[in-house]
Parts: structure tokens; C-alpha cells; sequence
């Protein structure tokens, strides 16, 4: 293994950028940033919330127009930067939020653009099917091309994206945070598939939170801090705790888990199941808890998630908060009853992206704010979203930015804000760590703890299972749609190994 | 950094074009068109902009919530033909025109009535919408449709004239000189401009309009909000209607057709986008100006009338274009930005695929 990739991995700069710049109003984006990348190397770029990465791959593929600097393609200088040119160069881009043509099967968003015909001008659907079968099989793709996309796993509509980059000749390929929310089980496979095409000469640039994952993967590394590049290093010469300091110009404040679990019981589930998402649930949340539930994509977890809070239909069974039943009709009724959700896609449910920090951060508590007549309370509102800015340290340049201008850790963070500033019995969170950045981690990771020893009783679903650990006073794992599991700090066996075995539905003793 | 750069100066006009072309209308126009700044031409362009400053107001929360509202200038011909019909006395239709239905309603007692109608109207079609999950497009034509139909039944295809003098007291009464409908618009924006920006109300239709799941996710209910919405247009198309049945003083069965596009026409080029989310009330307030400007400039040209239909399809496209480039330049991606269907943070942007 070891051989193969220092084989496929060549000193030849394949791109080169320098002296980028980029500013947007009241942000300098980028500094003159000078950026390469080898032929064939898997080069991780990594920095804090709003550091510039995105930004950065915005300009190489020509979304974002750069104030100055050049981009030069094996040692050929472009005038010109477009999609299409750097797409006809061989970059290609995959977002985190990867745009397929989601109604579609597999094989007709692989050859969309030039479907096969037939002698009478029709689409050969035969052959389309064949044709795609045949390309992703030579990657070594296994994958039902008569599926709709939209059936596929995150993991597997990653693959899907690089496979199509590859059909395009692509030789550098950009992962914007693939991993943001994949179990372990998805990112080996994510993982594996990308060094088989390493393998092949193609190089990649890996952009992510998750340092291990750097570690694991990368051959090189490129630190961002506040729009300029802090340097470069090849993996071997540097340790986390450095690449850290890098990133963030010092160390990381730390935080400890002391746990507030009390007795009184504050949520009950009891029996709950809803037909094709989960059966037989039951547990209870005490004051001050924190539990963490965390399963494969498909396990159930996702769904009661946004079944407790009336996001989706909760099923049948009952449920109670301090001893009353609870049936939430709506996130409205489920407020109401003081269960608060941070739903885990964010552009879907968590952002008002068109409306600023400000709205977003007190749509959550806007009863409290409303003074006499139903007017908003300014000053208050103003402070609030003050107090959050700078607790968790959302970079933007002042609270009427709108959040749709935000780099994406810094969205996270607002949506966070928005529930944390409510004062609920029972906080749901649902992946609260995705594509934020180390410091803000630990950020949000001690809001949790200052809120459960408030008393508030805490559910992370989260596939970030190291994190739960460090976080949960219980761990509970769902397979198929059932709790099979639990582990506890108290019994003094929430040990990673086990869990994950656990979650992929290794023995369990389903009397949990 | 602190200095404005380029883009702030960018996003400085693009958020507030609508005033700098204001300002420029103004000076050319009032160059060029003898007679256009003379007080008698600026209470003119005022008088006739009102009815239509009334109804961008309803138009704009519609567009703020990411809706639209098509049968507003039915309700007006509507409330305009039962207002007259309530009050006029009986007399038989000869010769086009009719007289009332012989109750001859006190205009006190109609006013409120034909408000509520308006109100009740536009709930209705909130209703439909939010309720029974139909389209809002098809839902606000019909109703229309079936509005319009009905204001054509009720007064015979005829025309209503004499309505009493204090119904026509919000249209063509004046107050130490300035025209009621004036103050009562000025007014009516004051009181809309502050709801929108300073009040629950407000925040929750920008929300909606922008986001409707996430809003519903930040426990707001959209039905609620838009159902209020679309109650607040009707409520005020039926105002428009009394104030242009009482500038008129006769009722005509078919008021107010095809008001809809300069309405939304004004809307949008105050900076309400079409998209939802976005806008103010003050911005719609410039953009009633600025047509009501331009309509009166093209009356005192004499402009053929076959021309005029022209310039202000060819206003409405304008304002359409800058709509368009206004969300492409805040989104997303800088000024050279293709355009992309995706509304994402920095990093959806980046999409290509
Ligand atoms: N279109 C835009 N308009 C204004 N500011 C922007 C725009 N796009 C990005 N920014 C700002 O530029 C900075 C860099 O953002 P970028 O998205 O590159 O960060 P990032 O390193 O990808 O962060 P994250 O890890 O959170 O995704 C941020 O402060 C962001 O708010
Ligand atoms: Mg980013």
C-alpha cells in the first residue's frame, strides 16, 4: 500500500496558484494566497470557520471572481478562469451539498447531456444502463445504476460525484468536507474508493474539519488562517497538536464534561413506533442529562429525531415532559412544550439563509422579545445576537450580514445560536458539530455542558462517536430501527470499539 | 479594509437603485416637461398614485411571503360595484346605466361592510392556499375571475353614478388642501413600514417568504402567517376600491382592470423581490412613485396610448432584470458569478457539477 502510493505520487506540480486575492464587503476573504498541489498527491486543506477554503476553490474553478493573482495548470498560465475552462483542465469540484439530478437513476445522471439513441432517435435505455454499469464498474464502483440518486447513502452520491469528475478526465478533484456527516463504516468506503483513483494518478484536494481524517488520508497539508496560508507541510513532518497551533495561532481551549445528570425524569419515551422508521422505542431523559443516539444512515435515529419535535409524524406510543403527555403537531406545539431542535440539514430547516444573523439567531425566542403591541424589542435582540456572535465566535462582519453570505461552520454556528437561546426542558441536536472547526467544537461542546447543568436535558444524534463519548452521560445505539444497545459513563463501558460495533449491528443485547 | 471598496458600492446601489433613479426621474422630467414640478402636477401624480401606493402595499407582503396576489383588482371592481349598489337608489338600467339595489345603505354602514368583504376575500383565498395546499397562482386567478363575474352580474355590465358625498370623502376630499387619500396612503405606508421591519408580524413573513420550512422549524406556523397575509391584501384592495369609487364618484364594472401588473411592476422595482424573503416597504413606497411619475409624464407628452402600454412593458421588464441581478450579485458568488438555481452558503455556491 505504503509502495503503491509513493509510486503514484510525483514531485510534478500539477496546479499552482499565487498571489490570490479576494474581498467581499467588510471581509478580506483571501490574501495573497499562494496554493500547489502535486500530480497525483491527496492534498488536505484545512483552517478555522470563514478561513477562506471555499472561497479559495471558488476562484480555481472560476465561480468567484479573484481581485488579483494566477492560476497556472502544469506550468501553463490561464487568462481566462470559467467552470467550463477548469472543468476541460481536469478540476473538478465536489460540494458538500453535491448537486445531482436527485428523480434520476444512477445511470442517467452519469450520461445526462448524451444519453445513447437508438436507429429511430429514441433513448436506448438498455443501453444507457449497460453503458453506465460498464464505466462505474471499471472504477470499481458497485452500484444498482437503475436506482433513483435519490436512494443512494451520502457516502455513495459522494462516489457518485467523483466517478462523474472522472468521467470528465478530471486529474484534480476538490472534496469540500465529504465527510461532514458520515458514519465510520461510510467513510472507509468514501476512503478507500478515493485511493483506488489516487492510485490511478488522480490527485485530490480534501477539505475538512475532522484532523484525523487528514491525517489518515492526506500526503499533504495546507493550513488557512484568515484568508492567507499559513504554510504547507507534508503529513509526516507535522503532529495534530501543530497542526492546530497552526490553524488557529494558539492552543485550543479545552473543556471537560462534568456531568449534571439528576434523577427527576424529565422525557419519557415509552413504546414509540412509527411503521419504516422505528419500533418499540423507549428511554428516559433526566434533568440536566445528556444522552447520545447514534446509528447508521437508515437506523431510525434520523427520523425520531424529527419525529420528537413534530417535524414528521411522531408515531404511536407516549411520550411525556415532566409527567405530561406530550403529541407535538408541529415544531410550533413542540416550542411550546419546551423541546427544541437543531435539525441536522441546515439549508433545509435551519437557516432563513436570505435574512441576517440578527433575525436568525432570535426567531427562536421572538415571544420574549416582543414589548407592547407586538413590537420587537431592538436593543434586546441586538444583544442577544451580540452575546452569541462572540461566544461562539461567528466570524461575520456584524449581525446584519446575511447568513447566506456566511462560510458554512459560521452557518452552523448561527443555527446553533438560535436554540441555544432558547431556554428549553429538552434540547434535541442533530449532528451539532458538522463542518464547524476545532476551536468552535469545543465552543459549542461547553455551551452543551453549561445548558445541562442548567438543567436542560440533552439528545445528540450524532455519528461523531468519539464525540458523544467525550460528551454523554448514556450512549444509545439504534439498528434498524430499535434501541439495541446502551452504554453509560456510570457502568464505565462506553468504549469506542464496542459502540462501533454496536452500530453496525455487531451482538447486542437488545434488552436495553 | 474599512474603505469601501468596489462591491460596497455595488451592493450600495443595487440595494437602493430605486432612489437613485427617483432623484434622476425627477430632475429630467422636471427639466424637460414644462409644468411637471407646478403644484397642481405634483398633487396629480400623488391623487393617482395613491390607489395604487394602496394596493403595492397588500402586492408587497404577498411578494415578501414568496406569494401573489392576482385577484386584488378584482376585489376592487367588486367592493366598488356592491358599495354603489348598496348605497344608490333603484332605478331601472337604461342606457348603460343602473341604479342600486333601493336599500340606500348610510355609506357609515358600507364602508366597514365592503372592508370586511375585501378582508374576507382575501382569507379565502389564504385559506385555499395554505389549507387545502393549492397553487396560489391558479387560486388568486380564479378568484379573479369569479369576482370580476360577479361585479359584472350584480350591475348588469352598467354603470353606477352619484355616490354620496361622504363615501367620496377618501377619495376626493382634501384636508387644508392636501387630498385624503394622499395622507390616508402616507399614513397607510407609515403604519405597514413599521410592521414589517419593527413587529412579530413582520419578522415572520420574511421568514416564511424566504425559508417556509426552516421558518416552520423556528416554530413559526406559515399558514398562519400567510393566511394573514393574503387577509391584509384583500382588506386592502377593498380600501383601493373605495378610494377610486370615490375619486370616480361612479361605479364601473370592470375598475381597476389590469392594475395587477403596474402593482407588482412597483413593487418590484422598490426592491420587493419575486422571490420571497426580501424587500421593504419603503422601497415599495419609491416605486409607486416612480410609476406614478412616469404615467403622468407620458399623459402630459401625449404619448400615444399605444406607445405607453409599450414604455411600461418595457419598465416592468427593467425592473424585472434588476431584480434578477440584484439576487445574483448578493449571492452569491461576486459580480462575475454565473447564475445558479441553488440558494446555498459559500459553500454550495461552489456547485459546478
Ligand atoms: N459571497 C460572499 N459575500 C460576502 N462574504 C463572503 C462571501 N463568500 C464568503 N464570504 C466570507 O469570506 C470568508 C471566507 O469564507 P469561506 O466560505 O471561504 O470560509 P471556509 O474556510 O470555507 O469556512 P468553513 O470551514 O466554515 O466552510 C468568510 O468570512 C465569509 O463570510
Ligand atoms: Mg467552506
Amino acid at each position: 500500500m505504503a509502495e503503491t502510493r509513493a509510486l503514484a505520487r510525483s514531485d510534478m506540480t500539477l496546479l499552482d496558484m499565487r498571489g490570490i486575492s479576494k474581498s467581499y464587503p467588510g471581509v478580506q476573504a483571501l490574501q495573497d494566497a499562494d496554493f500547489s498541489v502535486r500530480r497525483g498527491e491527496i492534498h488536505g486543506l484545512v483552517g478555522k470557520n470563514g478561513a477562506g477554503k471555499s472561497t479559495l476553490m471558488g476562484v480555481l474553478m472560476g465561480i468567484r471572481a479573484a481581485d488579483s493573482g494566477t492560476i497556472a495548470i502544469e506550468g501553463e498560465t490561464l487568462h481566462h478562469a470559467s467552470p467550463q475552462i477548469m472543468i476541460d483542465a481536469g478540476i473538478s469540484y465536489v460540494p458538500q451539498h453535491i448537486n445531482l439530478l436527485n428523480t434520476l437513476t444512477v445511470a442517467e445522471n452519469i450520461l445526462v447531456g448524451n444519453l445513447p439513441k437508438n436507429r429511430f432517435g429514441l433513448v436506448d435505455w438498455q443501453a444507457v444502463n449497460d453503458d453506465s454499469q460498464a464505466r462505474l464498474s471499471r472504477l470499481g464502483l458497485k452500484l444498482d445504476v437503475r436506482q433513483p440518486v435519490e436512494g443512494l447513502s451520502v457516502a455513495e452520491r459522494t462516489m457518485l460525484a467523483i466517478a462523474k469528475a472522472l468521467f470528465n478526465d478530471a486529474r484534480l478533484i476538490i472534496l469540500d468536507e465529504p465527510t461532514a456527516a458520515l458514519s465510520r463504516v461510510d467513510i472507509d468506503l468514501l476512503f478507500g474508493f478515493v485511493r483506488a483513483q489516487q492510485e490511478q494518478g488522480v490527485a485530490f484536494i480534501y477539505i475538512s474539519h475532522h484532523l484525523e481524517e487528514v491525517f489518515e488520508i492526506c500526503d499533504r497539508v495546507t493550513v488557512m488562517r484568515d484568508g492567507q496560508i499559513v504554510g504547507t507541510r507534508a503529513i509526516s513532518e507535522i503532529n495534530v497538536a501543530d497542526l492546530i497551533h497552526m490553524m488557529v495561532g494558539g492552543g485550543v481551549k479545552e473543556y471537560g464534561r462534568e456531568s449534571a445528570a439528576g434523577h427527576e425524569v424529565v422525557f419519557e419515551v415509552q413504546d414509540l413506533s412509527r411503521r419504516g422508521a422505528y419500533e418499540h422505542v423507549s428511554f428516559v431523559l433526566r434533568r440536566g442529562e445528556v444522552i447520545g443516539i447514534s446509528g447508521l444512515q437508515g437506523s431510525g435515529a434520523d427520523e425520531l429525531a424529527q419525529g420528537l419535535f413534530g417535524l414528521e409524524r411522531m408515531g404511536v406510543g407516549e411520550v411525556t415532559i415532566a409527567g405530561e403527555v406530550y403529541r407535538p403537531g408541529s415544531p410550533k406545539s413542540a416550542f411550546e412544550a419546551g423541546v427544541a431542535y437543531l435539525p441536522q440539514d441546515r439549508h433545509r430547516y435551519g437557516l432563513v439563509q436570505l435574512r441576517s444573523v440578527r433575525e436568525n439567531v432570535t426567531y427562536s425566542v421572538l415571544d420574549r422579545l416582543v414589548g407592547r403591541l407586538g413590537v420587537l424589542m431592538r436593543q434586546d435582540e441586538q444583544a442577544i445576537t451580540e452575546e452569541y456572535i462572540d461566544k461562539l465566535g461567528i466570524v461575520t462582519p456584524g449581525p446584519e450580514q446575511r447568513t447566506l453570505l456566511l462560510s458554512g461552520g459560521n452557518q452552523q454556528k448561527v443555527v446553533f445560536a438560535k436554540l441555544a437561546a432558547t431556554q428549553p426542558a429538552v434540547l434535541i441536536l442533530h449532528e451539532p458539530s458538522q463542518g464547524v472547526d476545532v476551536q468552535a467544537k469545543v465552543d459549542i461542546f461547553n455551551i452543551i455542558n453549561d445548558l445541562s447543568r442548567q438543567g436542560v436535558a440533552i439528545m445528540i444524534i450524532s455519528s461523531e462517536v468519539r464525540e458523544l463519548i467525550g460528551l454523554c452521560d448514556r450512549i444509545l445505539v439504534m439498528y434498524e430501527g430499535r434501541i439495541t444497545n446502551e452504554f453509560s459513563r456510570a457502568a464505565d463501558d462506553m468504549l469506542p470499539e464496542d459502540i462501533l460495533l454496536a452500530i453496525e449491528g455487531g451482538p447486542g443485547d437488545a434488552d436495553a | 479594509m474599512q474603505t469601501p471598496n468596489r462591491h460596497d458600492l455595488l451592493e450600495i446601489l443595487t440595494r437602493h437603485f430605486i432612489w437613485v433613479v427617483l432623484v434622476f426621474t425627477v430632475v429630467v422630467f422636471g427639466l424637460t416637461i414644462k409644468g411637471y414640478l407646478g403644484l397642481a402636477n405634483i398633487a396629480n401624480i400623488l391623487i393617482t398614485g395613491s390607489v395604487l401606493g394602496v394596493m403595492v402595499i397588500g402586492q408587497s407582503l404577498c411578494l415578501m411571503a414568496r406569494k401573489l396576489d392576482l385577484s386584488a383588482e378584482g376585489t376592487v371592481s367588486l367592493v366598488a360595484v356592491v358599495a354603489a349598489w348598496l348605497m344608490l337608489p333603484y332605478r331601472e338600467t337604461d342606457l348603460a346605466q343602473a341604479g342600486g339595489l333601493g336599500v340606500e345603505l348610510d355609506p357609515l354602514i358600507v364602508i366597514p361592510l365592503i372592508l370586511a368583504l375585501g378582508a374576507l376575500i382575501g382569507f379565502v383565498n389564504g385559506f385555499m392556499i395554505m389549507k387545502l395546499n393549492m397553487n396560489f397562482f391558479i387560486v388568486t386567478l380564479a378568484m379573479q375571475l369569479v369576482l370580476r363575474g360577479l361585479a359584472l352580474a350584480i350591475s348588469e355590465g352598467a354603470i353606477m353614478p352619484g355616490t354620496p358625498a361622504a363615501f367620496n370623502w377618501l377619495g376626493g376630499g382634501r384636508i387644508a388642501g392636501i387630498p385624503v387619500s394622499v395622507i390616508a396612503t402616507i399614513g397607510l405606508y407609515l403604519v405597514f413600514g413599521f410592521v414589517m421591519s419593527r413587529m412579530q408580524f413582520g419578522r415572520k413573513v420574511y421568514a416564511v417568504g424566504a425559508n417556509e420550512d426552516a421558518a416552520r422549524a423556528s416554530g413559526f406556523s406559515p399558514a398562519r402567517t400567510v393566511i394573514l397575509v393574503y387577509t391584509a391584501s384583500g382588506f386592502l384592495a377593498a380600501l383601493a376600491g373605495w378610494m377610486l369609487l370615490g375619486r370616480l364618484e361612479t361605479s364601473v364594472p370592470n375598475l381597476g382592470i389590469g392594475l395587477t401588473l403596474n402593482v407588482v411592476a412597483a413593487a418590484v422595482i422598490g426592491g420587493v423581490s419575486l422571490k420571497g424573503g426580501e424587500g421593504s416597504i419603503i422601497g415599495a413606497f419609491a416605486g409607486v412613485l416612480f410609476l406614478a411619475m412616469v404615467n403622468n409624464a407620458l399623459n402630459l407628452m401625449n404619448v400615444d396610448p399605444l406607445w405607453v402600454n409599450a414604455v411600461r412593458g418595457l419598465i416592468i421588464l427593467v425592473a424585472l432584470i434588476i431584480d434578477a441581478q440584484k439576487t445574483r450579485y448578493a449571492g452569491r458568488a461576486g459580480p462575475s458569478a454565473p447564475t445558479r438555481t441553488v440558494v446555498g452558503d459559500a459553500d454550495q455556491n461552489a456547485a459546478v457539477s
